[in-house]
Order: C-alpha cells, then sequence, then structure tokens
C-alpha cells in the first residue's frame, strides 16, 4: 500500500503583531489512494490551513509534502499548474466561493480554460457531462450563482473541482453551510462521485457525525497539532486521548434514551500565538498532571494503526476501565 | 396538574413585498406549561424564527404583517397589548437569545453595564443595586465579576453567548425563547452553553422555546417538540413522539439525513427535492411535491392536524400507508 499524499513534519506559521501563530505544527501522515481521511477540530485549530498547505494554496513553513511519492515540498508556477490538474478543493461556502459575474457554464470551464489542453467545443461537452455528474439540470447553464440555492451553488463549487479530472480532493466544509435534508443529498453525490472515479478525499469538518460517517480514517487536530489520528470506528469505539474524548461526548444525538456521560471542558481554545511548552491540551484537560506542562508528548502508536500524543493514555485508559 | 404558561392559537404571519406575499407562518397552534422545553424544529426558510418574533411582537412591519390569531400569555392576548405594555413584558417576562453573539451586543459598551441596562429598565432600583445584581448575573452564567467592566470584543464567541444569556436572563423572565443559541459555536463549547442554560432554566422555573435544526440538541433539551414545514406544524408531541413514533413523511425525512455516530454505514435517505418557495406554497399539502408517498388527492385540499394518539397531532392525510423509521 502506497500513500497518494504524504505530509512529514508539515509546519505553517504566521506572522502577526502578536508573535508567531502556529496554525499547523509538524504534522506527519499519509492518505491512501481512494480513502477519505477525516480532519476534525474546533475552529482555529489549524484545519483549513492544513488543507491549504498541502494543495500549496499557502507556502508551508518547513516539512515535507509527496504527492504519488514525489516531493512538491518547494514546486516552481509550472509544475504547480500541472498540479493543480491531480488536486483541487471544495470551499465551505458556496456562496462567497463562486464568482457573482460568472455564469454556471463560465465557472465550471474555467479551470479548463486555464488549462488551455481542450478545444472550445470539447470544453462545452465536459461542462454538461460535468453537470449531469453533479444533478445539475443542464437548463441552469447559463444561471448565475444569486439565481441557486445552497445546495445548487455546492454542486457547482463541486462540478468545477472536478473539471480536470483531479486524483486528490480536499474538502474544506463542503457541507457545514448546507440544511441537514440537503446536507445528505450533498454527502450522497460526494460518495458516489468517490466510487465512480476513484478520488480520493482529505475532509475537513467540526461535525463529528459527517466525518465519521464518510471517512475511513480521522484526525483530531487541537491548536496545530495532532492528538489522535486512528481508523473512523476505532476513534469513536475506543478514543484515547482526553481531548478526543471529551470533544465525543459532546456530540449531541437525535436518540432520548441514550442519555451519555457529557464530560464538559472547561475553558476554551488557548491561542497559538508563541505557544507555551508541554501539552497544548493541558490547561483543559482532566488528568492534566505536572509533567504535562513541562514537556510536549510526543507521538506514539499505541496500537497498529493507532497515533495518540499523550504521555498518559494507557494509564488513564485503564483507570477508566478498572 | 401542570399550569399553561403560553398557547398560541391560529397565528399567521405574512411578509408583503413590493409584488409578493410570502406566507412565512400559516395557522400555527402552540401551548407550553410553566417549566416545559419546547423545541421548533425545521430547515431555513420554514418560519422558526418568525413565529419568535410573533411572540416578541418584534416582526418588522412593514414588511412583516401579523394576519390573525392569538398569542395568550398567562391568560392575556400579546396581540391586543399596546406597545408600551409590550416594552414591559419583553425583558421582563419574555426574553429572546438570537443565533449570533457577535451582533447581539453594543461592541461600545461594556458587558456589565448592558447587563445592568437590561435591570433597570425593568425594576426600580438604583445604579449600585443594578450593578450589583448585573454581576451576580454574570457570575451566574460562569464569567468571573472582574469581567465586568470588559467589552464584547475582549470575550470568545461561548462567553458572547453566555453574556447574552446573563442579559436575558436577569429579569428573571418566565419565557425564555432561544433562536439558535448554539448553531454558532464548537460542538465542546455548545455543550458548556446548553449546560448551562438547562441548569439556569431549573433554577429560575423558566418555560423555553429552542428554535434549533439541530434533532441531537432537541434529544438532550425538550419536553415537546413541533416540527415545521413551510410555515405550518406538520407534527408535534412530545418527545417520545417524535422521535420514537415519527410518523410524518417530512420528519422522517429529517432523521433519515443525518448521519449516524453509532457508525451504521447505509446511504442516507434524506427528502428529494427542495423546500417550496414561501412566496408560491403549493395546494394542499405542503410537502406534497416531495413526498414519496403522496396521492392524488395530497396536492388538492388542505390537510387538518390530526391527533394520533393524546397529545400527537400529524399532518398527513396518508398516514396508514406512511410506515415509521426503522
Amino acid at each position: 500500500m502506497s500513500a497518494i499524499v504524504e505530509v512529514k513534519n508539515l509546519k505553517k506559521y504566521f506572522k502577526t503583531g502578536k508573535g508567531v501563530l502556529h496554525a499547523v505544527d509538524g504534522l506527519t501522515f499519509g492518505i491512501e489512494a481512494g480513502e477519505t481521511l477525516g480532519v476534525v477540530g474546533e475552529s482555529g485549530c489549524g484545519k483549513s490551513t492544513l488543507g491549504r498547505t498541502i494543495l500549496h494554496l499557502l507556502d508551508n513553513t518547513g516539512g515535507q509534502i509527496f504527492f504519488q511519492g514525489r516531493d512538491i515540498t518547494r514546486v516552481n508556477k509550472k509544475q504547480l499548474r500541472e498540479l493543480r490538474e491531480d488536486m483541487q478543493i471544495i470551499f465551505q461556502d458556496p456562496y462567497a466561493s463562486l464568482n457573482p459575474r460568472m455564469s454556471i457554464s463560465e465557472t465550471i470551464a474555467e479551470p479548463m480554460v486555464i488549462q488551455g489542453k481542450l478545444g472550445k467545443a470539447e470544453i462545452e461537452k465536459r461542462v454538461f457531462q460535468l453537470m449531469d455528474t453533479v444533478g445539475l439540470a443542464r437548463r441552469l447553464l447559463n444561471s448565475y450563482p444569486h439565481e441557486l440555492d445552497g445546495g445548487r451553488r455546492q454542486r457547482i463549487g463541486i462540478a468545477r473541482a472536478l473539471a480536470l479530472s483531479p486524483k486528490f480532493v480536499v474538502c474544506d466544509e463542503p457541507v457545514s453551510a448546507l440544511d441537514v435534508s440537503i446536507q445528505a443529498q450533498i454527502i450522497n453525490l460526494m460518495l458516489d462521485l468517490q466510487e465512480n472515479l476513484g478520488l480520493t478525499y482529505l475532509f475537513i469538518t467540526h461535525d463529528l457525525s459527517v466525518v465519521r460517517y464518510i471517512s475511513q480514517n480521522i484526525l483530531v487536530m487541537y491548536l496545530g497539532q495532532m492528538v489522535e489520528h486512528c481508523g473512523a470506528d476505532r476513534l469513536f469505539e475506543a478514543p484515547l486521548h482526553p481531548y478526543t474524548k471529551a470533544l465525543l461526548s459532546a456530540i449531541p444525538e437525535p436518540d432520548i434514551h441514550r442519555k451519555k456521560n457529557r464530560i464538559i471542558l472547561k475553558g476554551e481554545l488557548a491561542s497559538p500565538i508563541n505557544p507555551k511548552p508541554g501539552c497544548r491540551f493541558a490547561p483543559r484537560c482532566l488528568y492534566a498532571r505536572e509533567a504535562c506542562f513541562q514537556k510536549g508528548p510526543e507521538l506514539r502508536e499505541v496500537e497498529p494503526g493507532h497515533v495518540v500524543a499523550c504521555h498518559f493514555a494507557e494509564e488513564i485508559q485503564k483507570e477508566e476501565n478498572g | 396538574m401542570s399550569e399553561k404558561l403560553l398557547n398560541i392559537e391560529d397565528l399567521s404571519i405574512h411578509y408583503f413585498t413590493e409584488n409578493r406575499e410570502v406566507c412565512a407562518v400559516n395557522h400555527v397552534a402552540l401551548s407550553l406549561d410553566k417549566g416545559e422545553t419546547l423545541g421548533l424544529v425545521g430547515e431555513t426558510g420554514a418560519g422558526k424564527t418568525t413565529i419568535a418574533l410573533g411572540i416578541m411582537r418584534l416582526v418588522p412591519n412593514p414588511p412583516g404583517k401579523i394576519l390573525g390569531g392569538r398569542i395568550e400569555l398567562e391568560g392575556e392576548n400579546l396581540l391586543e397589548k399596546k406597545n408600551s405594555e409590550m416594552q414591559k413584558i419583553r425583558g421582563a417576562k419574555v426574553s429572546m437569545i438570537f443565533q449570533d453573539p457577535m451582533t447581539a451586543l453594543n461592541p461600545i459598551d461594556t458587558v456589565g453595564d448592558q447587563i445592568a441596562e437590561c435591570i433597570r429598565l425593568h425594576s426600580h432600583v438604583s445604579r449600585a443595586e443594578a450593578a450589583l445584581k448585573a454581576a451576580e448575573t454574570l457570575e451566574m452564567v460562569g464569567i468571573p465579576r472582574e469581567r465586568y467592566g470588559e467589552y464584547p470584543h475582549q470575550f470568545s464567541g461561548g462567553m458572547k453567548q453566555r453574556i447574552v444569556i446573563a442579559i436575558a436572563l436577569s429579569c428573571k423572565p418566565e419565557l425564555l425563547i432561544a433562536d439558535e443559541p448554539t448553531t454558532a459555536l464548537d460542538v465542546t463549547i455548545q455543550a458548556q452553553v446548553l449546560d448551562i442554560m438547562n441548569d439556569l432554566k431549573n433554577k429560575l422555573n423558566m418555560s423555553m422555546i429552542l428554535i434549533t435544526h439541530d434533532l441531537g440538541v432537541v434529544a438532550e433539551m425538550c419536553d415537546k417538540v413541533a416540527i415545521l414545514y413551510a410555515g405550518e406544524i406538520v407534527e408535534s408531541g412530545t418527545a417520545e413522539h417524535i422521535f420514537d413514533d415519527t410518523r410524518h413523511p417530512y420528519t422522517i425525512g429529517l432523521f433519515g439525513s443525518l448521519p449516524s455516530v453509532a457508525g451504521q454505514k447505509r446511504r442516507l435517505t434524506p427528502v428529494a427535492g427542495l423546500t417550496p418557495d414561501p412566496a408560491r406554497l403549493p395546494a394542499g399539502c405542503k410537502f406534497a411535491p416531495r413526498c414519496p408517498h403522496r396521492t392524488p388527492e395530497c396536492g388538492q385540499e388542505e390537510v387538518a392536524l390530526r391527533e394520533v394518539s393524546p397529545g400527537h397531532w400529524v399532518r398527513c392525510r396518508n398516514l396508514e400507508h406512511v410506515k415509521g423509521r426503522e
């Protein structure tokens, strides 16, 4: 098995007036071809920055990015343009990510026009084909974004991302702005597309029920760092990191008979600017000890395919079971 | 016996724009007992917020107009109150909190003063007393009183929403209307805020109307539930009725849209199509064009609510053919 996308110790820092903001701070993971890796975390944890850094929409500060085994950490403009054919992104807000002055056909055709490999007639054919694929009626060809509802707009965003037949798509909260019934329609569409086109997804979301449904593997982020990474079912059945536990316990479930033990976290996300040494979750952690504030935990593989960043993961687990 | 606090009958609210009449709320009936929490559930444009604004008598007019019906709070019809009387009721008897805490607070006034202002409007107390009460209210929602003199921008989103709750509860209202109070918040912060709301509701023996699109939040917070579709109630009853004996095809579709945290990998079974334009509602059952169980009659005549078991009302004429959720 080889990963289609791999990052090693990836970093993205932003300089701000108050100091250096560690948005993505040393992430290492791989995504297998055809799978979906879900990235979850709360606002400001760096999940969108991660997606954008992998795609070179933001320049990385350090580390390495590999695509199909090739190091793409540093690429020139020409290489980047070629790379874009293979790597695309679907954005969260279908209201903000579409140009209001471009019709649907222009929007979907734009990547192909920029690429410059297809003739006019071929592009037109491909636009129709893409509209069929994502379930947009052909009569909408010359409509503008403001004439359409959120679900249809997101279908345009998806069609545009698929225009160049990419292999890898970053999905940045693609359904968060939609009503539940529309959200379900779009999720079903994305699963169909993955099956039919063999796509690989990096699926960024804060919605934990969506992420379990759509992902094979899940990566949990907290303040720019990875705190846990494993199979989706494993994460929900046996989470090891105290943050993951709290996060999962906070999901409101549409079931009135399941009363669960909520872990209510104290406090809120600390600032990612000039973070202190030690575990970044320690100030809110129920199990934090002196050692946690001294030294940040290394990522450890505690069982095959299950990586966690906590000094005391096993101990806490034993305590809870006993 | 429980005491009735709020009773809404036949409430219709429409918005009139240049050439359209938007039928936002149509013949809605609701009732709420003291100490109860009612969940008002529906998608964008279902009329949830308009009902809430109607109860507060805050429907912007023009373009909005309350066409008819009754809204009774402790037996008094709010629709017959003068504006000056309503001002005394708002904040003191009925309070409302909004989805976005960023826009609900005054950015150039300290949070403590904003709470004290509400107290002074509704009770004859000195500035010093109001300030003292405001500080107590801040602590009640878990914010240290030392932060009384800080401005909204110095607080995070979750804390801002707690301040909004503090303002709403400062005069100990009988009824709190919460319009998507946690939708803008992260899930761990949402858990904190819901926890505080439940706690205070019990402490102050309030009733609550919780407007949300999240059935998970409803399951955790509500005693009763009303499902809205295109300005009408399509199903209402106790939480048990709605979650355990789901009857209306739209409610079934809502549940079918939710990915399960328990992790079944079945395909989602959402409702097909889109919600209708409230300026051009279909004749007959509003849900018929999207309904998998529709018959020709559904699109012809209006459908009345039917009581399928005591307290469980469903607006559907083909219930016999509708299978519940698995």
